[in-house]
């Protein structure tokens, strides 16, 4: 039986502004991920995959359409949504996973980690940070900076930190971009697993098909996509 | 092409380049005005010394000089046994009184050199019994005027054989003779003056070995006219600190170097790879600063002006400004701006090319250097060039700190607690050492100079205002026209107003050759207690200043002859503003009685229960005199001390700000490497208001390091400034109060610099090398 979605995208657009000349980045996109399933988003370079991920996070505004994400008291539409309430969103609601730079080098693992339970003023979360770096296997690199630690540890402690608020929606812009195959399957089914597990809503960039195909939907966009609908494939697993 | 392209870069990089303008154009203000200031008080100074006497660098003087001592000492150099005389001429120096007007008569061989150097002449009325006058001479005196020469105020310059005749000396009496030595660093140091007025009074006078007869003194120009070098010091310190806002330049254009090169680096190494040479590219890139440079000088050169002008008009409204842009200082200006960016930008250029390798050769070099500013500071014959460059030496060991603190600290920095907003932006100062130390040093040299400064000041502040305590024990003062005084004394020396009546007399004398002024006065048990002296002048006693026993190299209990009379030294005062050393006596001892045709009523003090009654009743009966209140000498005293300083809190100042601009473009460079870390925290929801907390956190951690380095090196600046600087300078010490009020201020005002610096966001949105987004 398919699910009530939590995201909805409708008929959205984004453009830049070069000059005088205007660049369709997104147009005319639409969509739907259901609490818990997993939406992977391909496509070349250019094609608008972060561009995606940061109108969903509320890092830029929209051009056209809306979107509305379900949260546990109400539905937030994006398109009136000022940049303060956008900023409210993605601190209470989102957990986003990058491809580099993902963690604060100034702060440790647990730290890092506590860091969205600290802004959120959720202090009997941040017990549950250690438990969760537990179970990704970090407990010995709790008190170390990030700067020790490999790409794929690095890796796994951003995505327990964006995952100790438990949101309604996880954002991951190519999350096992640069990590070996090891590294990069536990990265992936860690993600899958826990949005799964933890009822989550997951979009995920990404360049690599095998970590496309583990996500529930499939949404490929084009460079040219403004002449051609993107594609959405709904897969099972 | 490449340089179109540097250029399209600074055009993309807006913030930093202004920045880098403002921050050297300040630098290159505070050296022009410095200049400017100098240069004008220096023409002043040397308006001290009259153009006859200005080509003399020294003097031989000796007890009842006779034209027969002059001859002998001339067949002596005539027989080449005084190699390095090149010149020497008898004079005759001595103050009298002609036509009711108090003259300086100066006698000189003018058969062999007729006065030249600023000379109007009046040539109708040339006589060979005539003489030169400055200009307030000339329509006062009845003997023939051959012209108007350039003098201090009351000076007339004749033959000796006039000068005789107008003093009233026997034909075989002189003052002294001139001489022109040799000097090996006589032309250089008179470049170095043109570039930095004040240049020559920050090394210790040559005293070159003449192989003279027993009885001659020799004495140089600056202890001939003390009160010249007094004022050439000042203008050596200033010109010193004015160097402190191009140091923090010259830190500053190293960091923005560093920012621009972090975005160039990779169009570099790509440029390289298609065939062009580092040394070309490194040519492209310091020309670009060297645009900057200029553009620099040009505005700080008008901003020099502006502030010089302000400066000297706030410090002296009533005289006359008068400004030379002269080639020296557009030199000085350009110069220093090209020197200071082509050597911050090489500098850069060769850190960025380069991985730094760990050498101990730096750390040595500093040891080797502190050991010699220890020496300098503890040997009095370095002068205040040796202060300096101890100074100098503590700032390069304290920059060198920097890092080391940083790294240091960083290890520690896991035991902030609190915040985590607070701890991500206390951490990022403390992270990033070799992005961070050359700016930190800048501004931790700053608030040093500001901390040892304020510390002298408000150390000197105290002394001075305890002096004025003892000294200003009378209610009234009446100084003004020598003969009305005079006359006063005689006539009115008593008032049913006044209950004591003081009376002082002084005159200029020399003592082993060193020009001083004595005073006489009765000086009982309250007047010595003035000078902090308990009970009563004996007759056989004498007071010295501090500057007097220093110049003199004598102290409490040892004998002093002066005009051949033996005095005990009884005690030493602080005299702070005394121009010239200062003998006191009793106006009943031996030393007077020796004096008492050249001693003058200088002034006379009242002290009085109506005092307001009393200037009614003085006005009315000496109306020449000039009346002051105590309490008005007080503030006068006390506003004029603050005035003196006014230079330096606008110099350290202008270096704060510079200082503020570099760690600026260093947290900017930080931020532009780090730009992801931000974006996550903007992702993970931190808002503006959480940012800027986290930006004012950033700016208190950057200025607690700075902080840390400047508090330890500020004292010792303080103390170098109060027991090595000023009695080199000035001949007094200065008890050194470590005052809270004056660390708590400079350290307030470096911590707003650092979260100034750590709040401005204006450069981080600026453009790569590629422009890309």
């Amino acid at each position: 039986m398919k699910k009530p979605s939590a995201l909805n995208v409708e008929k959205i657009s984004k453009h830049y502004q070069d000059g005088s000349r205007q660049i369709d980045v997104i147009r005319d996109l639409s969509f739907s991920v259901a609490a818990g399933e997993s939406l992977s988003v391909t496509g070349p370079s250019g094609s608008g995959k972060s561009t995606l991920l940061n109108l969903l996070a509320g890092l830029l505004e929209l051009d056209g359409g809306n979107m509305t994400l379900e949260l546990k008291d109400k539905i937030f539409s994006y398109r009136s949504a000022n940049e303060r309430s956008r900023t409210a969103l993605r601190r209470q609601h989102i957990g986003y996973v990058y491809q580099f730079f993902n963690l604060v080098p100034t702060l440790t693992v647990l730290e890092n980690v506590r860091l969205p339970a600290r802004l959120n003023q959720q202090r009997e979360l941040e017990r549950h940070a250690a438990t969760l770096l537990d179970e990704f296997g970090l407990s010995d690199r709790l008190h170390d900076f990030p700067e020790t630690l490999s790409g794929g540890e690095q890796q796994r402690v951003a995505v327990a930190r964006a995952l100790l608020l438990k949101p309604p929606l996880l954002l991951a812009d190519e999350p096992t971009g640069n990590l070996d195959a090891e590294n990069s399957n536990r990265v992936a089914d860690l993600l899958f697993s826990s949005c799964r597990e933890q009822n989550i809503s997951l979009v995920l960039a990404t360049h690599s098909t095998e970590v496309a195909a583990m996500a529930d939907t499939r949404l490929h966009l084009d460079t040219r996509s403004h002449l051609n609908p993107q594609s959405q494939d709904r897969q099972s697993h | 092409m490449i340089a179109l392209a540097l250029l399209r870069f600074l055009a993309r990089t807006p913030w930093s380049t202004a920045m880098a303008l403002i921050g050297m154009a300040l630098g290159v203000t505070s050296i022009v005005s410095v200049h400017l200031v100098s240069a004008s008080i220096s023409s002043r100074l040397d308006g001290l010394v009259p153009g006859a006497l200005a080509e003399y660098s020294h003097y031989l003087h000796r007890d009842n000089l006779h034209t027969a001592d002059y001859f002998a000492l001339r067949k002596q150099w005539r027989a080449g046994a005084l190699p390095t005389i090149k010149q020497l001429s008898p004079l005759v120096d001595a103050t009298t009184t002609l036509e009711g007007q108090s003259v300086r008569v100066l006698g000189a061989d003018l058969l062999a050199n007729l006065p030249s150097v600023g000379v109007t002449d009046i040539a109708e009325q040339f006589s060979w019994h005539g003489a030169w006058v400055d200009k307030s001479l000339k329509d006062q005196l009845s003997i023939p005027i051959n012209g108007i020469i350039e003098a201090p105020k009351g000076t007339l310059l004749a033959d000796i054989a006039t000068a005789h005749d107008l003093l009233g000396w026997p034909t075989h009496q002189l003052s002294y003779v001139g001489l022109v030595l040799g000097d090996a660093f006589a032309g250089p140091i008179e470049t170095a003056e043109k570039l930095l007025p004040g240049f020559g009074a920050g090394f210790p006078s040559a005293r070159p070995r003449l192989d003279l007869a027993p009885g001659w003194q020799l004495i140089s120009t600056a202890e001939q006219y003390p009160a010249r070098e007094f004022g050439k010091s000042i203008l050596f310190n200033i010109s010193a600190l004015g160097m402190l806002a191009l140091l923090v330049a010259w830190l500053l254009i190293y960091q923005v170097a560093v920012s621009w090169l972090r975005r160039l680096w990779p169009v570099f190494d790509r440029l390289h790879v298609l065939g062009v040479e580092w040394q070309q590219l490194r040519a492209y890139f310091l020309f670009s600063i060297g645009l900057i440079a200029t553009l620099a000088a040009a505005l700080g050169l008008a901003a020099g002006w502006w502030l010089a002008s302000w400066l000297l008009e706030m410090a002296a409204p009533e005289q006359e400004i008068n400004l030379h842009l002269d080639s020296w200082v557009i030199f000085k200006a350009v110069g220093s701006a090209i020197a200071v960016c082509l050597l911050g930008g090489a500098w850069a250029f060769h850190r960025s090319k380069q991985t730094v390798s760990h050498s101990y050769l730096p750390a040595i070099l500093t040891l080797l250097l502190l050991a010699a500013a220890t020496w300098c500071v503890f040997q009095p014959q370095t002068g205040l060039a040796g202060g300096f460059f101890a100074i100098a030496v503590l700032s390069l060991a304290a920059s060198q700190a920097i890092a080391p603190l940083l790294i240091q600290l960083k290890r520690w920095a896991t035991m902030i607690r609190g915040s985590y907003l607070l701890r991500i932006g206390i951490r990022e100062a403390l992270w990033h050492p070799a992005e961070l130390s050359v700016a930190l040093a800048g501004l931790s040299l700053a608030i040093a100079t500001a901390i040892g400064v304020a510390l002298m000041v408000d150390s000197f502040r105290i002394d001075f205002s305890q002096m004025l305590d003892h000294r200003l024990k009378y209610d009234l003062i009446a100084q003004g026209d020598n003969t009305a005084l005079s006359n006063f004394t005689v006539t009115n020396k008593t008032s049913t107003l006044a209950d004591r009546v003081q009376v002082y007399r002084n005159t200029d004398i020399r003592v082993k050759g060193l020009s001083m002024e004595l005073n006489t006065t009765r000086m009982d048990a309250f007047e010595s207690s003035r000078y902090g002296y308990s009970g009563s002048l004996a007759i056989q006693d004498i007071l010295l200043s501090e500057q007097a026993a220093r110049s003199l190299q004598l102290s409490v209990g040892d004998a002093l002859t002066v005009a051949g009379e033996t005095m005990t030294i009884s005690g030493t005062f602080s005299a702070f503003g005394d121009l010239k050393p200062r003998l006191i006596v009793d106006d009943r001892s031996p030393l007077a009685d020796a004096l008492a045709a050249e001693l003058q009523v200088d002034s006379v003090a009242f002290k009085s229960d109506q005092p307001g009654a009393l200037v009614i009743e003085l006005r009315k009966k000496l109306p020449a005199l000039e009346l002051r209140l105590q309490s008005d000498i007080r503030r006068v005293a006390l506003k004029t001390f603050d005035q003196t300083f006014a230079i330096t809190t606008v110099l350290i100042t202008i270096a704060l700000l510079v200082a503020a601009i570099s760690v600026y473009i260093a947290v900017t460079t930080m931020r532009l490497n780090r730009q992801t870390g931000r974006q996550l925290l903007n992702t993970l929801g931190v808002n503006r208001t959480e940012q800027l907390m986290m930006n004012i956190a950033l700016g208190t951690g950057l200025g607690l390091v700075a902080i840390i380095i400047a508090l330890p090196l500020g004292v010792m600046f303080g103390w170098i400034l109060c027991n090595v600087i000023n009695p080199r300078a000035f001949g007094w010490t200065i008890e050194l109060q470590l005052s809270a009020e004056a660390l708590l201020r400079s350290c307030a005002w470096g911590m707003l610099a650092a979260i100034a610096a750590g709040i401005l966001q204006g450069g981080d949105h600026e453009e790569g090398a590629f422009g890309g987004r």
